[in-house]
């Protein structure tokens, strides 16, 4: 009876090679670490992904992490613009967003703070989100922040 | 033992020593990997690194984009070992794969550090070393702050501000050596890292390779001692075993010696105990 390995090893056989030589499919980890580090620097140019995240070794390289971004999220109804408190549930989709704060991750996060009860009357009309990435002064380190993404979410759109 | 079982070894073991992955993941991750230490034999059966490669791959999807660094690099390493195990030459395979996986975190790494407005100048230290609690004793002990004047730092960097802070704010100045540990901590870590990618893409045993063992166990020395991410650490050196010409008995020997030495890091609050201790010296006994 043959172990899965050694059946596996045989259907393997398109990548027989003769020993001592390197193969193309040796490189296919490279070529994933390539792929992926590669799509990251391009979420950081165009997405305002945090360099930390995202598979392209950028731990460790800048204070713009998670931690040092934050989120506003407001409820707007007719003549009323009142800000949410973030409920510690949706705290882990909170930190995605402030990873990766791109249109579709702050869309669906907006429609996780529809149902929020407030004190105001009148029907929702849109949520606001506000991600902000705090900066150090290079003398002081005083912080200061800046809005990295803004999105108002109308109530009913797709 | 062989570079190879050696180098699996040491992966298994990492994945036991620092658990991965969520509620269903882990269980199964941790199943696997102990199953791989408990049979010595079986190191090298196929299925068990195509699935430690399909958890570290789910690990990764289901938790992106908040996945580490480690995460993905253990994933690209468990699909080197499946495809060195199907290769006919798996030491050769593994050993390429070993080596590419280092130099290309660490080129990323370095590259990184390089493009980031505010790694060179020596603020992503200066912040890092007074915000995380976790080098709390590393900062005291080398960079010579009072805890009373680590907390204030630490509270006018914490606060909350929008656009510019309303209320001016007076920084404590930070001290003299502080600002020498930040800056010659940045240096140290970009120009290591960027040697290390460098020796380890350059071509096989000529030039700066001959020496990427020894850049690699001091980065693994140096870093790990303060940085609390020790599962990366582990998978640097099961990589780095496994790239390692076999003829150097003693690199490898050190590669097993800095494996152990994290796990002290790790288990040994040592950095702690001399700060306290450094603390108690400094004070005065009333």
């Amino acid at each position: 009876m043959k172990t899965a390995g050694e059946i596996l090893r045989q259907e393997a056989c398109f990548m027989a090679e003769p020993p001592g030589r390197a193969r193309w499919f040796w490189y296919l980890p490279s070529v994933l670490l390539l792929i992926v580090a590669g799509n990251q620097l391009r979420l950081v140019a165009t997405a305002s992904l945090s360099p930390w995240w995202g598979g392209g070794f950028g731990m460790f390289s800048t204070t713009d992490a998670w931690a040092t971004r934050h989120l506003h999220i407001f409820a707007l109804r007719p003549g009323v613009r009142r800000e949410l408190d973030i409920p510690p549930a949706l705290r882990k989709k909170v930190e995605q967003v402030l990873v990766l704060p791109s249109d579709a991750q702050l869309r669906t996060l907006a429609y996780e703070f529809a149902d929020t009860p407030t004190p105001d009357a009148g029907p929702l009309e849109a949520i606001e989100l506000q991600v902000w990435a705090t900066h150090f002064d290079p003398e002081t380190l005083t912080p200061s922040s800046t809005p990295i993404r803004f999105l108002t979410v109308r109530m009913g759109e797709p | 033992m062989n570079a190879v079982n050696l180098a699996l070894r040491l992966t298994l073991l990492e994945i036991l020593l620092r658990p991965i992955g969520n509620w269903f993941l882990q269980p199964i991750f941790l199943g696997i990997a102990a199953l791989g230490v408990a049979l010595p034999r079986q190191i090298r059966w196929l299925p068990l690194w195509i699935a430690l490669f399909v958890l570290a791959a789910l690990r990764v999807l289901l938790n992106w984009p908040m996945a580490d660094n480690h995460a993905y690099l253990l994933c690209y390493w468990c699909l080197a070992v499946s495809l060195a195990l199907v290769s006919r030459d798996p030491p050769l395979c593994l050993a390429l794969n070993g080596r590419l996986l280092i130099g290309w975190a660490f080129a990323f790494a370095t590259l990184w550090k390089v493009l980031s407005p505010d790694y060179l100048d020596g603020r992503f230290f200066r912040v890092t070393l007074l915000t995380d609690q976790r080098l709390a004793g590393f900062v005291q002990l080398v960079g010579g702050l009072t805890p009373d004047v680590l907390e204030s730092l630490r509270e006018v960097l914490t606060q909350h501000v929008d656009g510019q802070a309303f209320t001016v704010l007076t920084t404590p100045a930070e001290p003299t050596r502080f600002l020498w540990l930040a800056h010659g901590m940045t240096w140290w870590t970009v120009i290591l890292e960027g040697a290390i990618a460098v020796a380890f893409l350059w071509f096989v045993n000529q030039g700066i390779s001959k020496v990427r063992d020894v850049l690699l166990i001091t980065f693994c020395v140096t870093t790990y001692a303060v940085t609390p991410v020790e599962g990366f650490g582990w998978l640097l050196i099961a990589m780095g075993v496994a790239q390692c010409d076999p003829a150097r008995r003693k690199t490898r020997l050190g590669y097993l010696a800095v494996f152990g030495l994290i796990l002290f890091y790790r288990e040994v609050p040592w950095v702690e105990w001399l700060s306290t201790r450094s603390l108690e010296v400094t004070s005065p006994p009333w």
